[in-house]
């Protein structure tokens, strides 16, 4: 039963629930301890992700990018199941990475959720990580750029034929999310498919420097 | 000239170094193997040895070292660029490998232990394993089979492919298809942008599965019997069944999720713009031919 709820908590933050299932979570959280403290757990996940610094990139940016995407290497998954979402949500926000789709543009937070509404000043997460994630691309990028010379040519031409492959389901992810912002899966989606942009452009660098 | 350019023939001929070594080992010890080109081919025999041949090369020296619990074969280049270099090398199925290349096939069978494997520019063909098996390509295809334990298969530009193996399995490729055939999972993480993805297998209560790319078609096999909440996402893609199925929740977009059985398993199929099928185990019959 828990479970079933639990699968929930998601779409409720979303403001995603039929009224009437919507009435009958808020009746299970009232003597559900269990999901209660996984709500609080994903509006933990939201409102340390409003509160991403916008740091510039340190000059050794890629040795603890590699770092934090070397330690997530076990199973990755996105879906609409809270734990996953909070587990996603974290390590997006890890890494100052794609966390931008957890705020981005208006996903709607109806009036149960116990956000405090941020001063205009704030509501920039969605940029910030945006920010910090291209800054991470273009460091990788750089170091593609400069080592491309050392690389063999086959392989630098799969790297970027790849690379625009992803990109272009990137582009496709966005233009998706800009008609359904508050599409959990089309956000989800985005996400993973930039993270697989810096996997890519880690492993990518990972060569470069096997060869140096 | 003539007798200079036969000398110098001659010369590279004697050179030509061709290594057959047997080093005894001892349970325990793991095997590294680093080759920047040519074919790693690993095969196992019932000795507590390591048999390393190699073909024949003038410029590479083949080198067999012991530090600590593993045992190191090298290939070091002479003179001028690394030459690509072909080595045999016949194992206890019991030891761990660490083999790794660029411009390397790699090729194990028999194995009972460990495997890890990275390469740039070749494949990877791995029967057997157990434990923790992690093989990565960036432009070759990857095929493991009849392995046990934690599998991870990575290419970037080629299709991955899991067959008849069964523990936790993480596939993943970029521009390929994602092929997981007669495997018994309780953890399955499946992900493509530019190609298909086939999970046929039984899927386990409490399992986790989840099956997912942008350009690509999903097929999860479902057997009779089933127990799991299912979770269907898509943006532009479609999806169709063998069987009924009662829909539980529809969000809004092509998002939504029904029960088979009592839902004890969580599988989890997103395609973005391709379709999502649930077949029965069985011959298919492919649209075309009906």
């Amino acid at each position: 039963m828990t479970e079933h709820w639990t699968d929930r908590l998601s779409d409720y933050l979303d403001g995603d629930l039929p009224p009437a299932e919507r009435t009958a979570l808020e009746a299970h959280l009232s003597g559900c301890a269990q999901c209660a403290e996984d709500l609080a757990g994903l509006r933990r996940v939201v409102t340390r992700a409003r509160a991403l610094e916008d740091r510039a990139p340190a000059g050794d940016l890629w040795q603890g990018v590699a770092a934090r995407i070397g330690a997530r290497r076990a199973p990755r998954r996105f879906s609409f199941s809270m734990p996953q979402l909070a587990a996603a949500g974290i390590a997006l926000a890890a890494f100052s990475g794609a966390a931008g789709w957890v705020l981005n543009t208006g996903v709607p937070l109806e009036a149960p959720v116990a956000v405090t509404p941020a001063p205009p000043a704030m509501l920039t997460p969605a940029r910030t990580a945006a920010g910090s994630y291209d800054a991470a691309v273009a460091d990788l990028e750089r170091v593609l750029a400069q080592g491309r010379g050392r690389l063999d040519t086959a392989t630098v031409r799969v790297l970027e034929q790849n690379l625009a492959t992803i990109d272009r389901a990137i582009a496709q992810a966005q233009r998706a999310v800009a008609t359904d912002s508050a599409n959990l899966y089309l956000n989800s989606h985005l996400a993973a498919t930039m993270r697989r942009k810096l996997e890519l452009l880690r492993q990518a660098a990972t060569l470069v420097a096997a060869v140096s | 000239m003539l007798l200079s350019l036969a000398t110098a023939a001659l010369s590279a001929l004697a050179l030509a170094q061709q290594i057959d070594s047997t080093v005894p080992v001892e349970r325990g010890l793991r095997l590294d193997v680093n080759a920047y080109g040519g074919e790693i081919a690993v095969q196992t025999w019932g000795r507590n040895a390591v048999r390393v041949e190699s073909g024949p090369t003038d410029r590479a020296r083949v080198e067999i070292s012991r530090s600590g619990t593993t045992l190191d074969v090298r290939v070091e280049s002479r003179r001028g660029p690394p030459e690509m270099v072909d080595l045999q090398i016949t194992v206890p199925d019991w030891m761990a490998l660490d083999l790794s290349g660029v411009y390397t096939d790699i090729s194990v069978v028999g194995t009972r232990g460990p495997v890890s494997a990275e390469t740039v520019q070749g494949e990877i063909k791995v029967e057997g394993g157990s434990g923790l098996v992690s093989l990565q390509s960036v432009q070759g295809g990857v095929s493991l089979t009849g392995a046990k334990g934690r599998i991870e298969v990575h290419s970037v530009n080629q299709d991955v492919e899991v067959i008849g193996s069964s523990g936790e399995i993480t596939a993943e490729t970029v521009n390929g298809s994602v092929t997981l055939s007669r495997v018994d999972a309780s953890s399955v993480s499946a992900t493509t942008v530019n190609g298909d993805v086939e999970y046929d297998g039984p899927v386990r209560n409490g399992g986790r599965y989840s099956l997912s790319s942008h350009n690509g078609d999903l097929t999860l096999v479902v057997a009779q019997g089933t127990n799991a909440s299912v979770a269907v996402s898509t943006f532009n893609g479609e999806f169709e069944s063998d069987f009924p199925v009662t829909l539980t929740d529809t969000r809004k977009g092509r998002r939504f999720s029904f029960t088979l059985g009592t839902g004890s398993a969580q599988v989890t199929l997103e395609s973005f713009q391709g379709t999502i099928q649930l077949v029965r185990p069985g011959p298919r019959v492919e649209k075309d031919e009906e």
